[in-house]
């Protein structure tokens, strides 16, 4: 009796030892596949960074193509004060373009955004915003809420009036319909806003969303001024 | 004795209970993540890929910097015997330093903000996010500056800030706590951005958030480092 009782008690001690030891080594397993899938959760992220560089190569190469070819004929007209005079001509349309201080046309999308009769359906300056940062992020060249242009430093702000809001861009009063337009890849910018649970169209039901060709969109109202920023001196190599 | 053998049975069965069972879910959650496995592997290679784009890049935009310097020079020694193209260069300068295409010295203000790294709230709102960013922009913008950067990441019209997961991206770059924001602009704007309500106001005392905001007489803002793009819009004559 005394020695079957032993026996019992080794064998026992074994199976605990054994069972303990299964469990730590999976838990050493668990623990190391825990981080393959926080890389694997990365990889996604590094597709889109790789994607991103990419992009950023093809533009500059391109850009780089052109500044090479402006190059070439300021050269070549070098003697000629005129020809030079309209080279720059383009080069300043071309910059003033690109901030918003001509008007332009090109395919894009139209958004019809209005105030909601409800406590969380109207419109605010910080919707607004984050409608403009979407269009952004989707590549959009020229952006205008009720035919305001949207420059490098356009303020969308919020002031209140004997207890009544009112939405300022530009400082210029803009009230509900409120109509962006947008121009851009117009698959992209259909896409980006319109995507399940995230895009701004999908979240907001007082926003539709048309496809347009031949968007026309004025130009910014106003003149920049620069009076602080001064050009760095650039440090030489 | 009899009752004590019971006891012992009684321990030993829950003891083998519990191991089987932590045996158990520990398969199940190593089962789910077999398949993601084969991440690493993949990401070793996306990895290498993503760092040998960005050195391409990083030289191909070297190369477009000194294109541009070249093209600056060409023009100036094409123009200089005229009047109304030294005039329109100067405006091309001036649109440039606009859009965030040069590095630039001036007074202005300096915003640091800071995760609460101890707090007592949920995790939701001590933690700066990107509608933060965005709104001190819009406020600043609205008090005039000239030049934005986040985290060396210079505010141009085709910026977007994002949130992926807990990541803010600038310029489709990751920027992390803190976030320095500088701003070139009147350094007076100080007391606008800082006054009692404002939303710099808000974030520190409904959010607990650690902001500063400091003058300076002289603020260096680093040139954007891509190119801004008009691909899909065109100039209305």
């Amino acid at each position: 009796m005394k020695k079957g009782k032993g026996i019992m008690t080794a064998t026992i001690g074994l199976i605990c030892f054994v069972l303990a030891y299964v469990m730590f080594m999976q838990f050493r397993t668990v623990e190391e596949t825990n981080i393959t899938q926080i890389e694997n959760m990365r990889e996604t992220e590094l597709s889109e960074t790789l994607a991103s560089w990419k992009e950023k190569y093809q533009e500059t190469a391109e850009k780089l193509e052109e500044t090479n070819l402006k190059l070439q004929e300021y050269k070549q007209k070098r003697e000629s004060n005129q020809e030079a005079s309209e080279l720059l001509n383009k080069e300043l349309t071309q910059a003033q373009t690109i901030a918003g201080l001509t008007d332009v046309k090109g395919n894009g999308i139209i958004i019809n955004y209005y105030d909601e009769d409800t406590e969380i359906g109207k419109v605010t300056n910080s919707n607004l915003i984050e409608l403009v940062n979407e269009l952004r992020l989707a590549g959009a060249e020229a952006i205008s809420i009720n035919d305001q242009r949207i420059i490098n430093m356009s303020d969308i702000i919020n002031i209140n009036v004997e207890g009544e809001d009112f939405i300022l861009v530009n400082t210029k009063r803009v009230t509900s319909p409120y109509t962006i337009k947008a121009i851009g890849d117009q698959k992209y910018l259909e896409s980006a806003l319109t995507t399940k649970t995230i895009g701004f169209v999908t979240r907001h039901p007082n926003a539709t969303l048309e496809k347009r060709n031949n968007i026309v969109i004025n130009k910014y109202n106003g003149n920049i001024k620069i009076k602080y920023a001064n050009n760095a001196v650039k440090e030489e190599k | 004795m009899k009752k004590q053998k019971t006891q012992i049975a009684i321990t030993l069965g829950i003891m083998c209970f519990v191991l089987v069972l932590g045996i158990g879910i520990q398969l199940r959650t190593t089962q789910n993540l077999v398949s993601t496995a084969g991440g690493t592997y993949r990401e070793n290679g996306l990895r290498d890929e993503v760092l040998r784009w960005k050195e391409q890049y990083d030289r191909i935009y070297e190369n477009l910097e000194n294109a541009e310097q070249q093209l600056e020079k060409e023009r100036q020694v094409s123009i200089s015997s005229d009047d109304n193209s030294v005039e329109k260069q100067e405006e091309l300068k001036k649109i440039n330093t606009y859009l965030g295409l040069t590095d630039v010295v001036g007074e202005g203000v300096i915003i640091t903000l800071r995760d609460n790294t101890n707090s007592m709230l949920g995790i939701a709102d001590d933690i700066v996010h990107d509608a933060d960013l965005r709104e001190i922009l819009n406020e600043l913008k609205n008090n005039g500056v000239e030049a934005i950067s986040i985290n060396g990441q210079r505010i141009v019209p085709s910026t977007a800030i994002t949130c992926a997961g807990t990541v803010i991206q600038v310029n489709n770059e990751i920027v992390g706590s803190p976030f320095v924001i500088k701003a070139i602009g009147n350094q007076n704007m100080i007391d606008n951005l800082t006054r009692s309500g404002g939303f710099i106001y808000l974030l520190v005392n409904k959010y607990g958030l650690d902001v500063k905001v400091e003058k300076s007489d002289k603020i260096k803002i680093e040139k954007y480092t891509g190119v801004l793009t008009n691909k899909y819009i065109t100039t209305v004559e």
